[in-house]
């Protein structure tokens, strides 16, 4: 069996390291306890700009939890303590002078399960759109694009600002999320487990539209799938009992991983 | 009990009637609680409706106790009593012509339509302010004794079966005499105080609720409203009217007035809207809040933009259950003035004033057999307004589910 | 990052929001110091003018006599009767009623009871007391010849009844809430639906129902309505059912809607009465709480 000890002595496996101007972000030293429960381990890792980096690993190591540290949505939960640094752009998000709710502008996310606000499709992807003041023939403008390049726009073109986002099914709810998340221009897109509530087909569309998007945005993707993580992404990070195992390039992590623990996550046998 | 596994039949599992039998019983007696309640509901109702029905012979305070056929206008039927009176043609066609004589000729005289009459069903009477009960009997009696009664009618008698809830009960003022004791006055008091406490108590509440589930899910401060709140829950309303009674109409000098009874009233709504409000912003799935917030949505857009108005059916709902609860409260008024006799409609927050549920509380406690109709009839009133709240309650729900 | 030095979480609408939202709920709070300075004051008065000792063992209440006495006990006396009356009928039909909604109905039949019971609890209590004055109690006086037109016993029938959701919706949660597990355990063992619900959900319940039967008394004591129509303003010591009573709140009906002038010992005792009210109920309403949170089942 695995323990955390054997894990936390050594370092994260890297290879072919993100350089510094790369990095879209970069995490340094990442510590996250729920109350008295470490959640994480002194993570560092680079997410480089214009690609797409799927963590993976299985249930409850902190695929999510480091997800949503990104953008500070970790902090809605009461009791969290985070030690360590997030740098965006070379500022840390996790600066007393920061405040989360002007990160959480920046960095668009979807979640696991589509969760479209009781509006209609309209109202939905301009929610963000409003929250930053943008009015009018603007608004319309954007909302539109949104919809476009989460490929939804050809389904609902016809009765975009009637009908509720509850109506859609699931698989365009999560396309609906996604042109909220994207409509206001993020430069980074956090998912978490974007596909997991949705049948094959849909999880095709989205795949594609994550190949899409890797052009505009830069991804961090949370997958169970491993194989999702081997179509979609650039890089992978392994993540095991809330520490960073190996990361590097998807098709070696994938073909040659380094460390054995990873090689028994991808060949399925692990405990 | 003996069971043998060897053996091979069905029996060898053995029942036992006796408890076979315990079961069905048990599972019948159950439902007679709710077989109970409905019986009592179902005769609380026919009483109040039997009730709210009588045979009368009424002698006419001047008329001559005619009564008119259905259909004719009512100008024409107090022309006709007015000459049916002893007036001349011209005195009653200028009667009727002066606007101030003619407004007073009707608030007096009140063309009032009867079920049946001596003269046959569904007529006109004209009902005078002063009109004497000669006798009134419940409908069976009356009914079977018609005969007997229409043929006893002395000078200026009339015998009406008369539905003591029909249109001018509404507008009528309340009055010494059963006759012609209305709830209009009512009806306006429990308009205003309604409106007023729901003015105090709809912002108070939601606004605690919002506070405890969306900002202060823990902590001190939650705690302390939270008990506080439970607490309140439990106080008898009574003790609201004492606080009313001692604080809004004494200390601050406002009498016993509709604004005393508002926010007392209000102050005895806020744990309910509470409740409601809270279990309607729990309703709203916390993924919803997640989405927002990852928008960079603040708290406050949050709440307001987000989980307010996906709350709001269950809101509205629950606020126009409270109102209906509220409506029939009695006892805190009784403490805080409206048990006084007020005979005009209320004109202002700081008008006298008494409400519905207190003026049936009076009527009552006349113990006189004909305010028992009156109060009948008010209770009818009542049960219909509140029966219409609860119907537009429950079609809101209906409405408005969601399935997230 | 220009936009990392927007704070939008302190903005000036933020602040304001929550101080509002502050504001209203402090008026929760104010209630309470309202209801509590509303009394206390009055009540001092009343104990400057009425030893306690009168108060608390004194047989008789006459304000209004030439020499006017002031012992609760005849108001205590009253409300204890017409609550015992109340829960004789509400407290086995209520849990009958519980069980009944827990353990059999199935889930369309629980919805429709359950919404029975709400139109039940949203009947004023006037029209209760109206039917106990006018319909249950010239039928009882049928059976009972001695019975007053204003007694405990119909009023007491019928705050049974109005009563009634209160019990079975509380004792109803708390049988739900026991855990499928359970039950199939019994099951297994060949219980018989009966005995699942009386030996197994019933006891396991337990601290639930007897929250349930606690909130129920403190409601039957506080009712005002039906007593003050069916039962009678007439104090005195007695537990015959038959006598016309007062209870303590049909008093301060009595007392507030008469002419008591302010000032008056009468005045003040309607504050005495109605803080001995308040403690009563305050007390049966922790005491619920209490029991719940203490015998609380705890499951996994
Ligand atoms: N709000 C929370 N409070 C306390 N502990 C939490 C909370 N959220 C997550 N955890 C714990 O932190 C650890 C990591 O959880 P996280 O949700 O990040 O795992 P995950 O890798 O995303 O798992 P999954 O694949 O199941 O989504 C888990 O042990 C979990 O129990
Ligand atoms: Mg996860």
């Amino acid at each position: 069996m695995v323990s955390l000890e054997m894990l936390k002595e050594h370092e994260t496996v890297r290879t072919a390291p993100v350089s510094e101007a790369e990095a879209l972000v970069d995490v340094r030293g990442l510590s996250l306890w729920y109350g008295k429960k470490q959640a994480l381990y002194d993570i560092s890792v680079r997410f480089p700009r214009n690609q797409v980096t799927a963590i993976i690993g299985p249930s409850g190591c902190g695929k999510s939890t480091l997800l949503r540290s990104l953008n500070r949505m970790n902090d809605l939960v009461p009791g969290v303590r985070v030690e360590g640094e997030v740098l965006y752009e070379g500022v840390n998000i996790y600066d007393p002078r920061v405040d989360p709710v002007a990160v959480r502008r920046h960095i668009g996310m979807v979640f696991q399960k589509p969760n479209p606000f009781p509006k209609t499709i309209f109202e939905n992807v301009a929610f963000g759109l409003r929250l930053m003041g943008v009015k009018g023939s603007e608004l319309e403008d954007r909302v539109v694009e949104a919809l476009k390049r989460a490929a939804l726009w050809n389904e609902v073109q016809d009765r975009f600002k009637k009908e509720s986002g509850l109506r859609l099914s699931g698989g365009q709810q999560q396309r609906l999320c996604i042109a909220r998340a994207i409509a206001v221009e993020p430069p980074l897109l956090l998912m978490d487990e974007p596909t997991s509530a949705l049948d094959p087909i849909a999880t095709q569309a989205i795949e594609d539209l994550i190949q899409e998007l890797k052009t505009r945005y830069t991804v961090v993707i949370v997958t169970h799938n491993m194989q999702q993580a081997a179509r979609v992404s650039d890089r992978t990070l392994f993540m095991h009992l809330g520490v960073l195992v190996e990361e590097g390039p998807t098709e070696v992590l994938f073909t040659k991983p380094k460390h054995p623990y990873t090689e028994a996550y991808i060949t399925g046998r692990f405990g | 009990m003996n069971r043998t596994l060897s053996s091979p039949s069905p029996e060898a599992f053995g029942t036992d009637p006796w408890k076979t039998r315990i079961d069905r019983t048990f599972a019948r007696a159950l439902v007679l609680p709710l077989v109970l309640a409905i019986g009592l509901l179902v005769l609380l109702l026919g009483d109040t409706l039997y009730r709210s029905v009588s045979v009368q012979v009424v002698r006419a305070d001047e008329g001559p106790g005619r009564t008119y056929p259905f259909g004719l206008a009512a100008t024409e039927v107090l022309r006709q009593e007015l000459l049916a009176r002893g007036y001349t043609e011209e005195e009653a066609r200028s009667l009727l012509q002066d606007p101030t004589e003619r407004r007073v000729l009707f608030l007096q005289n009140r063309v009032e339509l009867m079920w049946n009459t001596q003269e046959g069903p569904f007529r006109y009477v004209v009902t005078g302010l002063r009109d004497e009960r000669v006798a009134d009997f419940s409908l069976l009696e009356g009914l079977r004794r018609w005969e007997e009664l229409k043929a006893g009618l002395g000078e200026g008698e009339r015998l009406v079966l008369n539905p003591w809830l029909d249109q001018s009960f509404l507008t009528r003022t309340p009055s010494r005499s059963p006759l012609t004791a209305g709830i209009g006055v009512a009806i306006w008091g429990t308009i205003w105080v309604l409106s007023l406490a729901l003015l105090i108590a709809i912002p108070v509440g939601i606004g605690t609720a919002i506070l405890l589930e969306e900002y202060l899910r823990e902590g001190t401060l939650n705690r302390i409203l939270e008990v506080n709140l439970r607490n309140l829950a439990g106080v008898p309303s009574i003790v609201y009217g004492l606080l009313g009674l001692a604080i809004f109409v004494r200390e601050m000098g406002l009498g016993p007035t509709i604004l005393s009874a508002a926010l007392t009233l209000g102050l005895l709504g806020i744990p309910v809207i509470v409740v409601t409000a809270r279990e309607s912003l729990r309703a709203v799935p916390e993924s919803l809040r997640q989405a927002a917030f990852a928008l960079g949505a603040t708290r406050r857009q949050v709440v307001f933009r987000v989980v307010v108005p996906a709350a709001l059916p269950g809101m509205v709902t629950g606020v126009i259950l409270s109102a209906a609860r509220l409506i029939g409260e009695a006892a805190p008024l009784l403490l805080v003035g409206a048990a006084a006799y007020v005979p005009f409609y209320p004109t202002g927050p700081l008008s006298e004033y008494t409400v519905i549920p207190v003026q049936i509380y009076l009527w009552v406690s006349m113990n006189i057999p004909e305010f028992a109709r009156v109060a009948a009839a008010g209770i009818l009133v009542m049960l219909l307004v509140l029966s219409g709240l609860y119907f537009l309650a429950l079609y809101l729900r209906n409405r408005f589910r969601r399935e997230w | 990052m220009e936009i990392l030095k927007q704070r939008p979480s302190r903005n000036p609408k933020e602040v304001l929001t929550f101080a509002l939202l502050v504001f209203l709920s402090s008026i929760t709070l104010l209630t309470t110091l309202g209801v509590i300075l509303s009394l206390v004051g009055d009540v001092a008065q009343f104990f400057r003018r009425v030893p306690l000792t009168e108060f608390l063992f004194a047989p008789e209440w006459t304000p209004l006599f030439a020499d006017p006495r002031y012992g609760i006990s005849p108001l205590i006396a009253g409300t204890f009767l017409v609550t015992l009356i109340a829960l004789l009928v509400a407290v086995p039909l209520g849990l009958a009623l519980a069980i009944y909604l827990s353990e059999y109905a199935s889930g369309a039949a629980r919805a429709r009871i359950k919404g029975t019971l709400e139109l039940f609890e949203g009947i004023p209590t006037v029209v209760f007391g109206y039917f106990a004055l006018l319909f249950v109690t010239p039928l009882l006086q049928r059976v009972i010849p001695d019975l007053n037109i204003f007694n405990p016993l119909s009023a007491g029938l019928v705050m049974g009844f109005a009563i009634i959701p209160y019990i079975s919706n509380v004792a109803a949660d708390a049988m739900e809430s026991v855990p499928r597990s359970i039950r199939e355990a019994a099951y297994a063992l060949g219980a018989r639906p009966y005995e699942v619900a009386l030996r197994v959900v019933f006891p396991a319940a337990i601290s639930g129902i007897i929250a349930a039967i606690i909130l129920a008394t403190s409601r039957a004591i506080g009712e005002t309505m039906i007593v003050a129509i069916a039962a009678g303003q007439r104090p005195i010591l007695t537990l015959d059912p038959r006598e016309t009573i007062a209870t303590m709140t049909s008093y301060i009906v009595q007392a507030a809607t008469g002419d008591q002038p302010t000032g008056s010992t009468g005045f003040y005792a309607l504050f005495a009465v109605g803080f001995t009210l308040f403690l009563l109920t305050l007390f049966l309403n922790i005491l619920a709480q209490y029991v719940v949170e203490r015998y609380r089942e705890r499951y996994e």
